[in-house]
């Protein structure tokens, strides 16, 4: 089978999104599939610029070949605009739909490429849901179209026009349940010919439990968090939370983030807050280890791939009990536990560090469940059955 | 088409397992415990909610939870607080000028403060007196659905 994964920028390790990491990954599986993989990207290298910062050319990489096509120019200010009023809740009409869909990242070569056979493509995966380049490869080749939408529970999944790109195409590939639930909630009457819910596969690891303390020499109880630090992940409410967790018990926790975005601390609680940024996987995954609970409060993800290295770092979760997915997860596994308010997560991060016996098993019952769900070889086979399908 | 449901739980919960729906109703039940003796009846916790309230607009128990935390909060702190200073030598004769501006202004913010905090109790009264109302109408309406209902199945 020759296969096409669209993803708009080409990924690099540490510098892209979740979705293009899981349309990579994709790749990557194709390969060792025994399938022939292009991999169709934009020459841009910047979310926010969308800029032509790559020359558009052709090249191997991971016995893939990567095609690059640039950018169509932009109005940036009229897209902000539409997606301002998008965000507000606001109703766009149809004409302001598409123009929302035009002003964002788009790559014309790119769809005449894939328009024009040239490719000789069986399957085009490509994602996530909400790019206009994604919604218009599905409009050129619809009948070979996977899609990973990577949906969340927001008003741009209620974009109409995404939907009629949506409703044609060949099928999709989901991370998880509650999102395939969510995709015939926003689509009613949905019925593509694939509809697997495949997700990442995750390569399982062992790391110390003790080697975060010996080489950083944190040695109080902490609770960790990593990925991007934003509103909408829910890093406000860890950080209002832990200080008042501290402050109404006396305990001394600790709370240590990996990764970027700027986080605003209280001053009582600034001095337990380590800050690592980025590290790389082998300390972050011992960073995990050592925590009493991985805290995710975000309550817009399609699949939370740090919930599952933290089971893997035999770490339990704490999660807010608004996000649907994140719960999902922790219901699935049996691997963590879930709040709605403060009081929830004062009694639940109390349990866990007063009987360890419970976190523990928390963790190995999470780990269990990654090592059976998210196996690569696992993985793989969901994904060789929906492409086959 | 390819399918597959990954809703049942990855392990059964036997002698060794923890039932994670078993422990969060446990700790629920503990939390409803304690917030009826008043445990979390404190302006730290309901400072802790300003952010995840908005993640609870659309809970049934959304206007409960959001009355407790502004009852807490409502009243603006106008007493005397302590004046500190950290900058090593200068400290004694900055915590001297600090308290003397604070005297000159303390009775400006305390009058300024005390109509806020009168405002703000009324508001809160306002609020807490709708709420109710708006709970004995829903009642009420659905007392009424109920009954229609049943005379409708005869």
């Amino acid at each position: 089978m020759k296969i096409a994964v669209v993803s708009a920028r080409l990924h690099e390790a540490g510098t892209v999104g979740g979705a293009e990491t899981l349309l990579y990954a994709f790749a990557l599986d194709a390969v060792r599939l025994g399938h022939e993989v292009d991999l169709l990207c934009t020459c841009a290298t910047d979310h926010r610029t969308w800029e032509n910062s790559q020359p558009p050319g052709v090249f191997a990489r991971d016995g893939m070949t990567v095609r690059r096509f640039p950018v169509d120019s932009r109005d940036i200010g009229r897209f902000a605009r539409l997606q301002i009023d998008l965000s507000r809740g606001w109703r766009l009409s149809r004409d302001e739909q598409e123009e929302w869909l035009r002003q964002g990242v788009n790559s014309t070569p790119l769809v005449e490429w894939l328009r024009s056979g040239k490719g000789g493509y069986d399957r085009v995966i490509t994602g996530p849901y909400l790019f206009g380049l994604v919604a218009e490869v599905c409009r050129a080749v619809p009948d070979k179209v996977l899609l990973a939408p990577c949906f969340h529970d927001e008003v741009f999944a209620r974009v109409e026009a995404l939907h009629d790109a949506f409703r044609g195409i060949r099928g999709f590939l989901f991370n998880t349940d509650p999102e395939r639930e969510l995709a015939h909630r926003l689509m009613p009457g949905l019925s593509p010919k694939v509809e697997a819910v495949v997700a990442m596969g995750i390569e399982p690891f062992e790391v110390s439990k003790t080697a975060f303390a010996r080489r950083t020499g944190i040695t109080a109880p902490y609770v960790i968090y990593s990925g991007r630090r934003e509103e909408g992940k829910g890093t406000p409410i860890l950080i209002d939370f832990l200080n008042a967790y501290r402050r109404r018990t006396g305990r001394d926790v600790h709370l240590v983030l990996t990764g970027s975005g700027d986080v605003a601390l209280p001053p009582s609680l600034a001095p337990a807050v380590h800050d690592l940024g980025f590290v790389s996987e082998e300390e972050k995954r011992e960073a995990m280890a050592g925590a009493v609970a991985f805290v995710h409060p975000s309550v817009n993800e399609s699949l939370s791939i740090v919930v599952l290295e933290s089971w893997l770092a035999r770490t339990p979760v704490l999660v807010h009990a608004k996000g649907v997915v994140l719960k999902w997860q922790c219901e699935s596994s049996c691997g963590g536990l879930w709040f709605k308010s403060y009081p929830e997560f004062e009694e639940e991060l109390t349990t866990l560090l007063d009987d360890p016996g419970t976190a523990a098993k928390l963790a190995e019952q999470g780990r269990r469940y990654v090592l059976r769900r998210y196996a690569p070889d696992a993985v793989r086979e969901r994904f060789r059955a929906a492409l086959e399908a | 088409m390819t399918t597959e449901r990954q809703t049942a739980p990855a392990i059964s919960i036997g002698a060794d397992g923890i039932d994670v729906h078993a422990l969060v109703e446990r700790i629920l039940d503990t939390v409803a415990d304690k917030r009826a003796a008043g445990v979390y009846d404190d302006e730290v916790v309901a400072r802790a909610e300003r952010n995840n309230l908005l993640l609870l607009q659309d809970d049934a128990q959304f206007m409960e939870q959001y009355l407790a935390c502004l009852r807490q909060i409502v009243p603006v702190d106008i007493n005397d607080f302590d004046i500190v200073e950290r900058r090593g030598a200068l400290a004694p004769v900055l915590v001297r000028l600090k308290k003397a501006i604070w005297k000159l202004l303390k009775f400006y913010t305390y009058r300024l403060w005390s109509q806020q905090n009168q405002t703000n109790a009324v508001l809160l009264a306002a609020i807490e007196i709708m709420q109710r109302r708006h709970k004995a109408e829903i009642s009420e309406l659905n007392e009424r659905v109920e009954a229609l209902e049943k005379l409708v199945k005869g």
